[in-house]
């Protein structure tokens, strides 16, 4: 269904996407990947928005760029808000299902039907200016999925949503994920997960993982990591680390505080504990050293580039 | 899965007419761009627009005494209605045709459906033209009154031809730095205009061919019988073909500039700027 050969997307001498290699079949797909690592540049490509400066995508066995017949099977979300304030969210929808080919009555029977869909039925005739950011993503969610596409792609669709929003607006990108193909890129794992998609990890520009969620997350827990224990005897407590297999490094700072590399961070969690209980070691605190998704990915590309 | 594709398509435009769903886009886009023009300091401005004409013509006849001469009142009016009101409503309308919908947030939206792009030039090309011919002509109706010239119809028929043809010339001239240069697409338009119709239009050689001034004005003399009367040095400055002919320059015109407009909107991508 989307298939990317050797894809380099470069703004003048700034990369956006460096030899990008990816075939994704039909079903839920997730693009996962800090801020700038290249996940809208990404999907500007598949959505027909950028061409490639060098290697091939196609979507549908097409060329997307500027391509009726591909757009026309796309729905697309941006990340960016709608700053056309003055239109009602029942307008804005139609407006983009007439843009699909469609004619003006069955534009608003299906703009009607989906803001009924995202639950925005209640406010469907409210200036969007007037609405929540909440509302406004439900109403960017509708413009995408309205005209019926066979592929619904989302940028960061549950950015700024509410614990409530965002539990309804994945639930309906689930069900929509039953029966027709789904890309939604984001930068936090535990808002793709629900959607159950299989996984690309981009970043720096670069596809550095992919896999189900959970191969990805046991990735993740994999990586070497660093954890901050601030105790009373922190030379005594490298020592029992030491016996163990879990440390990979060591080193103090300040007169309280030991950093261990680990890649099991979980089990050296564990071992802290036991020996702060039999050694009475008071320990203040455990802090996983750098657990930001950009600190786990940086991480993810040093393996990438066959770091340890 | 047929029975989907089935259901997606009904009361869609049959994709094998693809000159139809691209009217029908150009069409819906137009009634958009016309809506969101109707906001009270759009038509604040318009007003004054169409005020400001008769204003000078008044101002003018104050000097000159009413009624005014037939010829200088087609002159005033022609400067200011065809040229002047016209070239403002124009800049403000069709110049910002990229700008605004990468401000507001909607290009993105627009060029990810079928004929988006091209749909955005033509759709907004066509509500630039109807603001401006209706904005001309309401400007046109008090200017012809006021100045109480004689033959009040064959000055307001003329003119009114006048405004259709510089509102369509024009405009399809300011979508070129709309799509190239879409964030100083007012600047650039405003160096188009002085550069190339009001400074290769008013040149005696064959680059003001090319320019829409020309056929206005060698229309204007053609409609208002001053050929005969010109003095030769005026002469170099009109073309001598026949109306039909003028008309037909500036329809060429409007096809090739707008053409060549949606060609590179067509092919102009817009980097996501969080990730630059």
């Amino acid at each position: 269904m989307i298939s990317l050969t050797h894809v380099t997307k470069l703004y003048g001498q700034v990369i956006g996407v460096n030899d990008v290699t990816v075939d994704l079949e039909r079903g839920a797909h997730g693009l996962l990947g800090p801020n700038g690592a290249g996940k809208t540049t990404l999907l500007g490509l598949v959505t027909g928005q950028l061409r490639p400066t060098m290697g091939r995508v196609e979507v549908f066995g097409e060329r997307p760029f500027s391509n009726p017949s591909v757009l026309s099977r796309i729905g697309y979300c941006p990340a960016g808000d709608i700053r056309e304030r003055s239109v009602t969210p029942l307008q804005w929808v139609s407006y983009l299902v007439r843009l699909s080919g469609f004619t003006r009555h069955e534009a608003e029977r299906r703009a009607a039907a989906a803001l009924d869909q995202v639950r925005l039925s209640a406010a469907a005739d409210r200036p969007i200016g007037t609405l929540s950011k909440g509302m406004r993503q439900r109403a960017k969610l509708a413009g995408a999925l309205a005209h019926g596409p066979q592929l619904l792609v989302l940028d960061e669709p549950f950015d700024g949503l509410d614990p409530v929003a965002r539990h309804d607006l994945v639930s309906l990108v689930k069900e929509w994920a039953t029966h027709r193909s789904l890309l939604v890129a984001s930068h936090l794992l535990h808002e793709i997960e629900p959607l159950g998609a299989g996984l690309v990890v981009i970043l720096g520009s670069r596809v550095v993982a992919s896999g189900s969620s959970s191969e990805i997350r046991s990735l993740i827990d994999a990586t070497p990591a660093e954890v901050r224990v601030v105790c009373d005897k922190p030379r005594r407590l490298a020592e029992i680390v030491c016996r163990g297999d879990d440390a990979r490094s060591l080193r103090f700072e300040r007169d309280d505080t030991l950093i261990i590399g680990t890649r099991q961070a979980g089990m050296l969690a564990e071992q802290i504990m036991a020996a702060a209980i039999d050694e009475g070691i008071a320990v203040r605190e455990v802090v996983p050293d750098d657990r930001s998704l950009e600190g786990v990915f940086g991480r993810l590309v040093s393996l990438h580039r066959g770091g340890v | 899965m047929a029975a989907v594709d089935a259901a997606d398509a009904r009361g869609r435009h049959a994709e094998d007419q693809p000159v139809v769903s691209l009217l029908t886009s150009a069409v819906t886009i137009a009634e958009f761009q016309l809506r969101r023009m109707l906001t009270r300091s759009r038509l604040a401005v318009a007003a004054i627009g169409i005020l400001f004409p008769a204003a000078v013509v008044a101002a003018v006849g104050r000097t000159a005494g009413f009624p005014i001469e037939r010829d200088l009142a087609a002159l005033l009016i022609y400067a200011l209605v065809p040229e002047a009101v016209c070239v403002l409503a124009l800049l403000v309308t069709m110049c910002p045709v990229v700008a605004d919908e990468l401000e507001r947030g909607t290009w993105i939206h627009v060029a990810v459906r079928p004929n988006g792009r091209r749909a955005m030039i033509l759709g907004t090309f066509a509500a630039a033209v109807i603001w401006t011919v209706s904005v001309g002509t309401l400007a046109l109706i008090p200017a012809v009154l006021v100045s109480g010239t004689e033959e009040p119809m064959r000055v307001f028929s003329v003119m009114l031809g006048l405004i259709v043809l510089s509102a369509a010339g024009r405009g399809a001239l300011f979508a070129l730095p709309a799509v190239i240069v879409p964030k100083r697409a007012m600047v650039a338009s405003v160096g188009l205009a002085l550069v190339v119709e009001y400074l290769a239009g008013l040149l005696p050689a064959v680059i003001n061919q090319a320019t829409v001034s020309l056929r206005l004005r060698s229309l204007l003399v053609e409609g208002m019988g001053w050929r005969r009367r010109l003095p030769a040095e005026v002469q170099l400055l009109i073309d001598t073909q026949p109306p039909s002919v003028q008309v037909l320059a500036v329809l060429v015109l409007v096809t090739l500039l707008l053409g060549l407009a949606v060609v590179i909107a067509e092919r102009r991508q817009f980097p996501p700027s969080e990730e630059i």
